[in-house]
C-alpha cells in the first residue's frame, strides 16, 4: 500500500521537476493519499478477512492514472484542471466503495432483487434515449442530470452482473440439463434460458443502437463467460461465438461507423490524416517508447486525440516503455488473479458467479482497450479501468472492487472460523 | 458442485492470462521489432518534433573553443523549442551545413547527425543514463572539427574578394590528413535558410554548392603532377632531356604550349617548371601509356567518392572511356589535364599532401573528436594511412621537382622566406569564359606542415590569381602561426 503511494509520489515529483510545471496544489495530493489510506484502513477494519491486495492495486492504478492525466493535460488550454477533477472522482469512488462495504455486508439480499436490478439496468441504458441523454463523438452514452453528467452503462453493467449471478446460480442445474437438441447441439429449455436471453438481448440491442461498441462487446462476452462458468457447457460458448460472428457481420453491414472502425484497423495507412490518424499516432507513440520509454514528460502522446481517456495506455507505453507497460499489465493481471481467487474461495454459487462476473468484466475491459490501442483488435471506445480519465468509470470500478471485497470477506471469515478445511483451490478439481 | 464451477473459473483465468501475455507480445512487436521502421515512417513527425524540442550538440572549430553551431532555447506555449544558431555564418556554412525542419540538413549537421542529435542508441555516460531515466533534457554530443578557424575565415574572405568571387580552398595537414581549411565562395548564411532557401537554391551563382568538394572542374596543368609521377615510375629521370618544338602533331589532334611558346631542349624538371604541354604529351604517349597514367590517377584518389568522409565529395574522373579505348589524342590531352579529366580542390589537396608525405595518402578527416556534453571523449579517430599512392623515393623526387617549379618558374610570390615551398600551377581551359586558375602547394617542402589547393573559377592565369591567394594563406598559417 505504501509502495503504491510512493510510486505515485515519485511519478509526480519527476513530472514537476522535469516539466518545470506549476505543481498542482499539494493539498489535493495529500487528500488523495489520505483518502485512499483511510479507505484501506477502513476496509481492513470493517472486513478484516477480505483480500489484502485489491485496494493497494487500485491505489497504484488510480495514482498512475492521475500522474498520466496530469502529465497529458497540465499544459493544454482548457483542460488543466482535468487531473484535479479526476482526483475528486477518485474521492467520490472511494466514498461509494465505502458505502457499499458498509451497507451491503449481506450482499445476498441483492440477489433477491435480481429481476428489479435487471430491469433497472435496461432502463439505465435506455435513459440515454430520453431528452436527458446526449451524444459525445457520435456515441449516445451520456445522461445530463443537472450538476452531474454520467455514463449509465458503467453502472448498468454491475447491476447486470448481479442479475446474471443470482439467476444462473438458481437455475444452473436445470440449465445444464438438456432437453432437446438442434442440429446436434444440445439446447436448454427456453423456459429457463428465456430471461437470460431477454435481458442479454435487450441490453445489447440498446448499446448497439447507442453505438457503444466497447460496452457491447463487454456485455456480450461477460454473460457468456458466466454462463460457461455456471454450466460448463462449451456448447454455449460455441453458440455465442457463432452469434458473435453473425452479429458482428450484421453490424458491419448496417452501421457505417462499424465499417470505419474495421477499416481503420485493417488499413490505417489509407487515410493517415483522417480515419487512421488516431490509431497511427497511438502506434507511433508506443513504438517511440521502446524498451525503457522516453521518460515521463518526454514523449509526444499528446498528439493522440482522446489520449487521457481511451488512449492513456499508449501514453504509458510511450513514456514508460515496454517495461513500464508490462508492469501495468501485470498489475491488471494481479487484480484479475485476486478476483478469480475470491471466486474460487467463495462458498455458494451466487457469490462465486458474482465475483467471477465482476472480475471477468474488469479483465475483458482491460484486454479490449489495450488490444484496441495496440491495433491487436479493432478499436472500441472504452476506458482503461482506474487509469483512464472518466468519473462514471472510476466510480463504477470502485463499486466493483467493493463488491469483490465483500465476497472475499465472507470466505475469509469462514476460513478463519475453521468451518471448512479448504483444499488448495488451484489444485486438481 | 462448487468443485466443477471452480474448474471452469480456473480455465477462463488461464484464458485471461494468455490474453495479457499476448498483449505483451504485441507490445514487444511494436516497441522492439518494428520500432525503427515506424520511427522512420514519413507519417511520423516525432523525429523532427524531438529535434526541435531538445538541444543538439555543439559544433566547434579545431581550437575546441570557437563555436560554429549551437542550439538556443526559446520558450513557446507548448514548451521550449531549440533554434539552431551559427555564430560565424558564411565562411563555415559549406562544412557545418544547416539544420532546417523545412529544408532538411547538410554538412556536418547531417553527416554527424547521430552524434549531434539527442538520444540515439544506448546511453553512453552515467549522466546520460540518469537524464534519460528521469526524462530530463538530453542534449546531443559535441563535434569538434579539425578546421583552423582563422585560416578558414581568411580563406573565405580572400575567395570572396578574388577577381570572380567564385572558388575554393582546401588545406590539410599531409602527415595526419586533418583538414585545416575547406572554404568555398560564394556562400550563404545558414541562419537564414528557412527564409531564403528557394532564393538560394535558384541563385545563378549557386551559393549552396560546395565548390571545394561537390563541383568538378578540368584540372589543367596541375594534373601534370600525376603525369610526372607516372613518368618517374616508368623510368624517366628528372635530368632526362626532351626537345620541345612548340607543337606535337598526332592523328586528329595537335598539342601546343600555353600561349604558343616553344622552349627547345629542356630537362624533365624544367618541363614541369615551365609546364610544357608538348613534352608532357610526348612522354605520356611515347613512354607512359594510357593504362599507367590512369592507374596513377586512381592511386592518387581519382574515382574515389571518399564515402567515409562526413561531407559529400564528388569523385574526380580521368575519362569516361576505359584507357584501352583512348586515342593518342585523348592520352595527350589528359597528360596536361584537359580533355575529359575533372577534379576539385579537395582531391588536388589530397594529391599535394600525398607527394608531401612520401607518397602516403592519409585518411582525410574533418572531425577531430566527439565529446559528450560533460566533456568525455566518445570518439577520437587516429590518423591512418588510406593508401600508398607512389613509392617514397618517387614521391621525394617529385617533391624536389615541385620545389623547382617555384624556383625555376620564378614564382617569387609563392616563396616564403627561409622555407622550401613546392607547388604546381594550373590554368585550365573551361570552355566557358576565362580559364580556371589553380595552384597546389605544400610547405615546408622538407618537413611539410600544410598542403593546399586553391581554385578560382574563371580566375585566369594561375600565377596572378590562385597563387598569390594561396601564398597569403600559407604565410599566415606558417609565419604568423594562426
Amino acid at each position: 500500500m505504501i509502495l503504491a503511494l510512493l510510486v505515485t509520489t515519485l511519478g509526480f515529483a519527476t513530472l514537476i521537476f522535469v516539466q518545470e510545471a506549476a505543481s498542482p496544489p499539494l493539498a489535493y495530493g495529500a487528500y488523495y493519499a489520505g483518502t485512499l489510506f483511510v479507505l484501506y484502513l477502513g476496509v481492513r477494519l470493517l472486513l478484516p478477512h477480505s483480500d489484502v491486495l485489491l485496494v493497494p492495486i487500485v491505489t497504484l492504478l488510480t495514482g498512475l492514472g492521475l500522474v498520466m492525466i496530469f502529465r497529458l493535460t497540465y499544459n493544454v488550454e482548457g483542460s488543466q484542471e482535468l487531473a484535479l477533477t479526476q482526483a475528486v472522482w477518485i474521492l467520490i469512488g472511494s466514498g461509494a466503495m465505502f458505502l457499499v462495504v458498509l451497507f451491503f455486508r449481506n450482499y445476498d439480499r441483492l440477489f433477491d432483487y435480481k429481476y428489479l436490478l435487471a430491469i433497472a439496468a435496461v432502463f439505465l441504458i435506455a435513459s440515454t434515449f430520453t431528452p436527458l441523454g446526449y451524444s459525445v463523438n457520435g456515441a449516445r452514452l451520456w445522461v445530463d442530470l443537472g450538476p452531474v453528467n454520467f455514463q449509465p452503462s458503467e453502472f448498468a453493467r454491475i447491476a447486470l452482473v448481479i442479475f446474471f449471478a443470482g439467476y444462473l446460480a438458481e437455475k444452473r442445474d436445470v440449465m445444464a440439463a438438456t432437453s432437446r437438441t438442434f442440429l446436434g447441439i444440445q439446447l436448454p429449455a427456453i423456459k429457463y434460458f428465456g430471461p437470460v436471453a431477454l435481458v442479454w438481448a435487450a441490453s445489447l440491442g440498446l448499446l448497439v443502437f447507442e453505438k457503444d461498441l466497447g460496452s457491447s462487446l463487454l456485455f456480450f462476452a461477460v454473460p457468456l463467460l458466466m454462463l460457461y462458468a455456471a454450466t460448463g457447457r462449451t456448447a454455449y460458448v460455441l453458440l455465442g461465438g457463432v452469434l458473435f460472428s453473425l452479429g458482428s457481420f450484421v453490424a458491419f453491414l448496417l452501421f457505417e461507423h462499424v465499417q470505419l472502425r474495421v477499416q481503420s484497423w485493417l488499413d490505417p495507412w489509407r487515410d493517415p490524416d483522417g480515419t487512421g490518424f488516431q490509431i497511427l499516432q497511438s502506434i507511433f507513440n508506443i513504438a517511440d517508447g521502446g524498451l525503457l520509454g522516453t521518460g515521463l514528460g518526454a514523449g509526444f502522446a499528446q498528439t493522440i486525440p482522446e489520449v487521457e481517456t481511451d488512449f492513456v495506455f499508449s501514453a504509458i507505453a510511450s513514456e514508460l516503455g515496454l517495461l513500464g507497460a508490462t508492469a501495468v499489465l501485470l498489475a491488471f493481471l494481479a487484480f484479475t488473479y485476486r478476483g478469480i481467487k475470491i471466486a474460487l474461495l467463495a462458498e455458494d454459487d451466487a457469490s462465486k458467479l458474482l465475483a467471477y462476473g465482476l472480475t471477468a468484466m474488469f479483465a475483458i475491459q482491460t484486454l479490449i482497450i489495450v488490444g484496441g490501442v495496440t491495433k491487436t483488435i479493432p478499436l472500441t471506445g472504452i476506458t482503461l479501468p482506474f487509469v483512464s480519465y472518466g468519473g462514471s468509470s472510476v466510480v463504477g470500478n470502485f463499486i466493483l472492487t467493493g463488491l469483490l471485497l465483500l465476497v472475499s470477506e465472507r470466505a475469509g471469515r469462514r476460513e478463519a472460523e475453521g468451518l471448512v478445511y479448504r483444499d488448495d483451490p488451484w489444485g486438481a478439481p | 458442485m462448487g468443485g466443477s464451477v471452480n474448474a471452469h473459473l480456473r480455465r477462463t483465468f488461464y484464458l485471461f492470462a494468455a490474453g495479457f501475455a499476448g498483449l505483451v507480445m504485441v507490445l514487444v512487436y511494436w516497441q522492439v521489432y518494428s520500432r525503427e521502421a515506424l520511427a522512420n515512417n514519413p507519417e511520423n513527425g516525432f523525429q523532427t518534433q524531438r529535434s526541435v524540442s531538445s538541444p543538439r550538440g555543439l559544433i566547434l572549430a579545431g581550437d575546441g573553443e570557437t563555436v560554429l553551431a549551437k542550439s538556443v532555447k526559446r520558450p513557446t506555449p507548448t514548451g521550449p523549442v531549440y533554434d539552431r544558431v551559427y555564430p560565424l555564418g558564411e565562411p563555415f556554412a559549406n562544412v557545418v551545413g544547416y539544420w532546417s525542419t523545412r529544408y532538411g540538413a547538410t554538412g556536418i549537421e547531417i553527416g554527424n547527425n547521430s552524434d549531434l542529435s539527442a538520444i540515439v542508441g544506448e546511453p553512453e555516460t552515467l549522466d546520460d543514463l540518469i537524464n534519460r531515466a528521469t526524462g530530463g533534457p538530453q542534449p546531443g554530443n559535441n563535434v569538434i572539427l579539425t578546421l583552423d578557424p582563422e585560416l578558414q575565415e581568411l580563406a573565405y574572405q580572400e575567395l570572396s574578394s578574388s577577381s570572380t568571387g567564385r572558388g575554393a580552398v582546401v588545406a590539410l595537414n599531409p602527415k595526419t590528413g586533418e583538414i585545416l581549411a575547406m572554404a568555398t565562395a560564394p556562400s550563404f548564411d545558414p541562419n537564414q535558410v528557412n527564409e531564403n532557401y528557394p532564393e538560394l537554391a535558384n541563385a545563378p551563382n549557386a551559393p549552396l554548392v560546395d565548390r571545394a568538394a561537390q563541383s568538378l572542374y578540368p584540372p589543367g596543368s596541375i594534373f601534370k603532377v600525376i603525369t610526372a609521377a607516372a613518368a618517374l615510375e616508368a623510368g624517366v629521370s628528372p635530368q632526362q632531356r626532351f626537345f620541345d618544338s612548340g607543337a606535337y602533331v598526332l592523328p586528329g589532334y595537335t598539342v601546343e604550349n600555353f600561349e604558343g611558346k616553344d622552349y627547345g631542349e629542356v630537362t624533365f624538371t624544367r618541363a614541369l617548371a615551365y609546364s610544357i604541354n608538348v613534352v608532357f604529351a610526348k612522354i605520356a604517349v611515347e613512354i607512359v601509356g594510357a593504362e599507367a597514367l590512369t592507374q596513377m590517377a586512381l592511386n592518387f584518389g581519382f574515382g574515389d567518392p571518399y564515402d567515409d568522409f562526413p561531407l559529400p565529395v564528388s569523385g574526380s574522373s580521368v575519362n569516361s572511356l576505359p584507357p584501352e579505348q583512348w586515342t593518342t589524342g585523348t592520352l595527350a590531352q589528359t597528360a596536361f589535364g584537359q580533355g575529359e579529366a575533372q577534379t576539385n580542390a579537395f582531391e588536388m589537396a589530397v594529391v599535394a599532401g600525398a607527394v608531401a608525405n612520401d607518397g602516403k595518402i592519409m585518411e582525410p578527416r574533418i572531425v577531430r573528436e566527439v565529446r559528450s556534453p560533460d566533456g568525455i571523449i566518445l570518439n577520437k579517430p587516429t590518423p591512418s594511412v588510406r593508401r600508398q599512392a607512389l613509392p617514397p623515393a618517387t614521391a621525394d623526387t617529385l617533391n624536389v621537382m615541385m620545389q623547382e617549379v617555384v624556383i625555376q618558374g620564378g614564382f617569387t610570390e609563392a616563396q616564403i622566406p627561409g622555407m622550401k615551398v613546392a607547388g604546381k600551377t594550373g590554368t585550365a581551359e573551361s570552355g566557358n569564359g576565362p580559364p580556371h586558375s589553380w595552384w597546389i602547394t605544400f610547405a615546408p617542402a622538407d618537413d611539410p606542415e600544410i598542403a593546399m589547393c586553391v581554385m578560382i573559377e574563371n580566375g585566369g592565369r594561375a600565377d596572378r590569381s590562385a597563387m598569390p591567394l594561396a601564398a597569403s594563406l600559407m604565410k599566415a598559417y606558417l609565419e604568423d602561426g594562426i
